[in-house]
């Protein structure tokens, strides 16, 4: 049984189908998910700034002596912890849709939307990007977070989707989930 | 004869740090340690990043260009990866993924320990891997229940179950030697004792410490970021609570 509830859920994570596709038993409450868009090139713009205060702080990652510290969605801060009772905000580097990060050496790594970069940060007050990967996260962005929904089919040439938000439509949107 | 000791030590230590800066680069680079949230972790010379879909995986051998070398397509909603000795531990909303990575460009998949559909990073030490489920909304299916489990996995091929308790909605999570530590969200930093490593027994919530994610940085220290800030504090194996060590507070913009 268990696995036929697992098998259930396969045709909801592809994502878009059309008005007549499959999974047609998707209530329309007059609402639907419509996406975020900023432009392509503010979605790639990184910046490597003075330090920042922690403003909405989410993953961590350790490198000895430094942490990293992400700031939901906009960028890294970098802290010196030499000394752990007395941790030092040293900098920011400002990155769209950062979540996540690794560090080797004098390497980090990080997600930019879809973008793999990589970053020198043999100074970590002034780091300098030498690499951009693109396209390296597939999927993130192409639906709202949600099953179960309508949602407005994401248009490429308006930009990157960078968040979805729940909005009133008069008609029925064509994708859903 | 103290401080006799310490000052011997330093210096066969600085003769060490003599000896591998001149040995011509044999140091290799250490890689860091991400908290039990993390999509990315390093291991080797290898990146792993796992997508919502997918385990992605790179070679740092030239560091300063990460190159392509694998792509294994996963299950659903994939969010964690947590690298231990020679495996991958993969959380995802449909269960955990354990890899065998003796060879770190091409992890080779072990076995899939399906659970009811939540979010879920995982850390693991000796026989057990420590996995927090996390209900509600964004964790897909409206499924409410959050727990903390301990999965045995003295057989790699063959998880199971070995105990579960209640949680409200917890995030990431940390181990070290008898210390379990449990982000439960708003609902604070939970200390949890290992005496019997298969049922881990609550000690302490700090409820003040609205709590996300968590490295244990060495044997007495750890790093908390949540709400309302990055937060460090000591432990020892034999003391029940955790000494607070600095804060770095949220400020509002």
């Amino acid at each position: 049984m268990k696995k036929y509830l697992y098998l259930l859920f396969f045709p909801l994570i592809s994502g878009c189908y059309d008005d007549h596709g499959p999974g047609g038993d998707i209530v329309f409450d007059g609402t639907g998910y419509r996406p975020i868009y900023v432009s392509e090139e503010k979605s790639k713009e990184v910046l490597t700034k003075p330090a920042e205060p922690l403003a909405d702080p989410g993953k961590i990652y350790l490198l000895e002596p430094y942490i990293f510290v992400n700031e939901k969605g906009r960028g890294i801060h970098i802290i010196d912890n030499t000394d752990p009772k007395s941790p030092k905000n040293i900098s920011f580097i400002s990155i769209p849709g950062n979540y996540d990060m690794a560090a080797k050496g004098t390497w980090l790594y990080a997600d930019n939307y879809k973008d793999l970069l990589t970053f020198d940060i043999s100074d970590p007050t002034q780091v300098q990007l030498v690499k951009r990967t693109p396209n390296i996260i597939p999927s993130v962005g192409d639906y709202p977070p949600h099953v179960n929904v309508y949602f407005e089919c994401a248009d490429p040439a308006k930009g990157v989707v960078v968040g979805w938000e729940k909005v009133s439509m008069p008609d029925k949107p064509k994708c859903r989930r | 004869m103290k401080r006799f000791f310490t000052l011997y030590t330093l210096t066969i230590a600085a003769t060490f740090l003599g000896c591998t800066k001149d040995g011509s680069g044999s140091v290799t680079p250490q890689a860091g340690v991400g908290g039990s949230m993390a999509r990315f972790a390093i291991t080797d010379d290898v990146l792993y990043i796992v997508s919502p879909q997918s385990l992605e995986v790179y070679d740092l051998a030239n560091p300063a260009a990460p190159k392509k070398t694998a792509s294994a397509r996963l299950g659903i909603g994939i969010e964690t990866i947590y690298p231990h000795g020679k495996n991958l531990f993969i959380g995802a909303n449909d269960g955990m993924y354990i890899y065998d990575n003796q060879n770190p460009l091409q992890p080779v998949l072990l076995s899939h320990y399906r659970h009811i559909q939540s979010c879920d990073p995982v850390v693991v030490q000796g026989k057990y891997a420590y996995v927090t489920l996390r209900g509600g909304t964004s964790c897909r299916t409206g499924n409410p229940v959050s727990t903390l489990d301990v999965v045995d996995i003295s057989d790699l091929k063959n998880p199971k179950i070995a105990f579960s308790q209640a949680l409200t909605s917890p995030y990431g999570l940390g181990v070290y030697g008898n210390r379990l530590f449990v982000c439960d969200g708003d609902n604070g930093l939970k200390l949890f004792t290992l005496e019997d490593p298969r049922m881990p027994a609550l000690v302490r919530t700090y409820a003040d410490v609205p709590a996300y994610d968590v490295i244990v940085r060495n044997a007495g220290s750890l790093i908390v970021t949540g709400k309302k800030g990055l937060y460090q504090y000591g432990f020892s194996p034999d003391k029940k609570d955790l000494t607070e060590l600095s804060v770095l507070p949220v400020q509002a913009n």
